[in-house]
């Protein structure tokens, strides 16, 4: 039954802690004197979710902390009660949620697979039966027999991943296990999991790094204050959840000047992004063309005047950097109050949030005269996968080995030496 | 409001011999970390009652507390086995779920297991200090006869006592530290209203229905019947002590169900 639905969330409200009882609800309401407010003081952390897995898929969620998604991985793990509506999971559930914990940290790593194992609910036939596999799949070697305390929290999460991918379940639940383990560990979680989709089980996972969920997920969904704002394939998600991010990073970037050193000589007013038309915009389409328009005043005449611009991203890295005079750009009769605008026609910007330096100074002494850090804010919107500071394509192609004539490669026939 | 519903169709199979395996597994990892990186190891659950008999015996050389002419170290020693153990419980129940709150919050098992575990656990030491009280037994040559068969009912009793107590506690506690806080005081207080120092002939006839509403009065009795007395134990405090343990489960269990669904939002 490959179609055969395994999740089905209907509805779904979530507010944490003991429901307050219907009668102390009231008496507390007639004792304040309020009325008719069903709502209590907790926020909901989850509201009217309605969601249906089938047997085989991988859903990845997304969303930023606090969004509800390690709630939704608990309640579908019958770990926490839903407050309102209906979930129904089928199958045996292994969730992967920060199981590093470790379950006893006097006893051996062996023991707490054991331990791990029948408190998941498998028999310790089952275990014993696996235990040749995980003891291969964590590479704990020795470690398997001293007590868990000493191990490092790598080596924690190693044994909970190692017993999570080597038994049999249904519906696995996976939060931000991804991130421990060196780069070869979790290549190959990533494949168990695939071969465990395969085989198939349903996964659902939560995790930060974009580049994992579009890779393992084929379905995701968004969620936002606890509301599921975007649902559709994994791409479809990751760039609506892009774009909330950016969004609200460009809204904290936006006019707010980071440092200013100013001699007063010059001055700038403000700035703005524009498009061709010369609209003033706040997203741009990856590849698109764009301007960076500057209200500048200058209270003495130069010489030689230089303007700068950088382009920093969210993560403070300068991608551009540009002088006015290396791009040909010297004008000598720039006075008193002026717009001027950087075009950039070749735009390859990565998808991300920007935030733009700017700088002005006399190239003759070369004195800083303004210079502005966050004088204008955007955000690239793209819908391809590609990742980076630099965006845009390449161009691929694949030749046969034969054609290759190149020098700097020792023919395989000859020997070595004889060159 | 309507209340929310999570329903799991496959876990239902084989819950109940899932249930014991993971009670084995967790009891065995209970006694297993207890005692590992300790000193006096398993020798602990000896000195618990021994002291606490020196300590009465003590007391008895101050104040004159009678004892129905059984030597008065195993009149207190036959009663401390039995109390021991059922503090020890009620200590271990109290936190348990506190203290699997990283196995609470992340995976779905009946939460019951974990108050269990820790009662199941202290049959151990109750073993371990039931070696002492065969060996005192033997010495002072108290003779024993068929009603010695009592003791399994007796400890069963004992501890569906501490494990509806200790859940109820475990349960609030999970809530409220107040419920946890009040074990040990609880644990005091309960001792001495229960026959353990004094028999129960010492309680004036007055208090003595009063009195036997405690339903470990009829098993600390029925203790010191069964293994000093050869005889069974006093019918009347042991069907009032069933009856209240019973009543005892019937509240905890329901209430312990009800928050349970509700311990990983607020561990």
């Amino acid at each position: 039954m490959p179609h055969e639905v395994v999740i089905m969330v209907e509805g779904l409200w979530k507010q944490y802690g003991f429901p307050t009882p219907r009668l102390v609800r009231d008496l507390s309401r007639v004792l304040r004197g309020r009325r008719g407010d069903d709502e209590r003081d907790e926020p909901w952390a989850l509201r009217e979710i309605h969601l249906e897995v089938k047997r085989g898929e991988t859903v990845g969620i997304v969303g930023r902390n606090g969004a509800g998604k390690s709630t939704l991985l608990k309640i579908l793990a019958g770990v926490s009660a839903p407050t309102k509506g209906r979930v129904e999971v089928k199958g045996r559930i292994f969730p992967m949620i920060e199981l590093n914990a470790g379950l006893h940290m006097e006893l051996t790593g062996r023991e707490n697979i054991r331990l791990l194992g029948v408190i998941m609910g498998f028999s310790r036939k089952e275990i014993e039966a696996k235990m040749p596999d995980i003891e291969e799949f964590t590479e704990l070697g020795d470690w398997l027999d001293r007590p868990v305390r000493t191990y490092s929290t790598g080596m924690l999460a190693r044994l909970g991943f190692g017993v999570a991918v080597n038994v049999e379940s249904d519906v696995i639940l996976i939060d931000e296990t991804f991130a421990v383990g060196d780069l070869k560990f979790s290549n190959k979680s990533l494949a168990r999991i695939k071969e465990m989709r395969e085989s198939g089980a349903t996964v659902l996972l939560v995790s930060h790094s974009l580049d994992t969920l579009q890779f393992v997920a084929q379905r995701g969904i968004l969620l936002e204050t606890g509301r599921m704002v975007a649902q559709g394939s994994a791409l479809e998600a990751i760039n609506a959840y892009e774009r909330l991010v950016f969004r609200s990073e460009r809204e904290r970037l936006q006019h707010k000047v980071r440092s200013r050193i100013s001699s007063g000589e010059a001055l700038i007013h403000g700035a703005r992004i524009v498009d061709l038309a010369g609209n003033t915009v706040t997203e741009i389409h990856a590849g698109d063309p764009f301007g960076v328009e500057v209200d500048l005043e200058l209270n003495r005449k130069l010489e030689r005047p230089l303007f700068s611009l950088g382009i920093l991203n969210a993560a403070g890295i300068l991608c551009k950097w540009n002088i006015s005079e290396e791009d040909g750009y010297n004008p000598n009769d720039l006075a008193d109050r002026f717009l001027l605008t950087a075009w950039i026609r070749n735009n390859s910007l990565a998808s991300g949030a920007y935030e733009v330096h700017f700088a002005v100074r006399d190239a003759s002494s070369f004195e800083t005269l303004e210079r502005l850090a966050g004088v204008a804010s955007f955000a690239v919107l793209g819908d391809r996968r590609s990742r980076g500071v630099i965006g845009g394509p390449c161009v691929w192609e694949a030749r046969p080995r034969d054609s290759i004539r190149d020098d700097h490669e020792p023919r395989p026939e000859a020997p070595p030496g004889s060159a | 409001m309507r209340e929310g519903v999570y329903t799991n169709r496959a876990s239902q199979t084989r819950k109940l011999s899932s249930f014991r395996s993971l009670l084995f597994a967790l009891v065995v990892r209970d006694l297993k970390g207890k005692y590992r990186r300790s000193a006096l190891g398993i020798w602990w659950a000896l000195i618990q009652p021994l002291v606490l008999m020196l300590l009465f015996t003590m007391l008895r050389g101050f104040v004159n507390i009678p004892s129905e002419g059984i030597p008065y170290v195993l009149f207190s020693y036959s009663a401390l086995v039995p109390w021991t153990f059922f503090t020890a419980a009620l200590s271990s129940c109290g936190p348990s779920i506190i203290d699997n709150a990283e196995v609470i919050k992340k995976i779905a098992l009946p939460r019951e297991v974990f108050p269990l575990a820790g009662v199941t656990a202290c049959l151990f030491d109750l073993g371990m200090s039931s070696v002492i009280l065969a060996g005192m037994m033997a010495w002072y040559r108290v003779s024993v006869g068929w009603a010695l068969l009592w003791l399994p009912l007796l400890v069963l009793l004992v501890a569906a006592v501490a494990f509806a107590t200790g859940m109820l506690l475990a349960g609030l506690g999970t809530f409220r530290k107040d419920f946890i806080f009040a074990v040990p005081f609880l644990a005091q207080a309960w001792l001495f209203v229960s026959p353990v120092i004094y028999p129960m002939s010492s309680v004036p006839d007055q208090w003595r229905s009063l009195y036997m509403l405690n339903p470990m009065v009829g098993i600390i009795e029925g203790f010191r019947n069964v293994l000093l007395k050869a005889s069974g134990p006093p019918l009347e405090p042991l069907g009032i002590s069933v009856a209240v343990t019973a009543i005892l489960l019937l509240i905890a269990w329901p209430i312990f169900r009800r928050l349970s669904a509700y311990f990983a939002d607020v561990l």
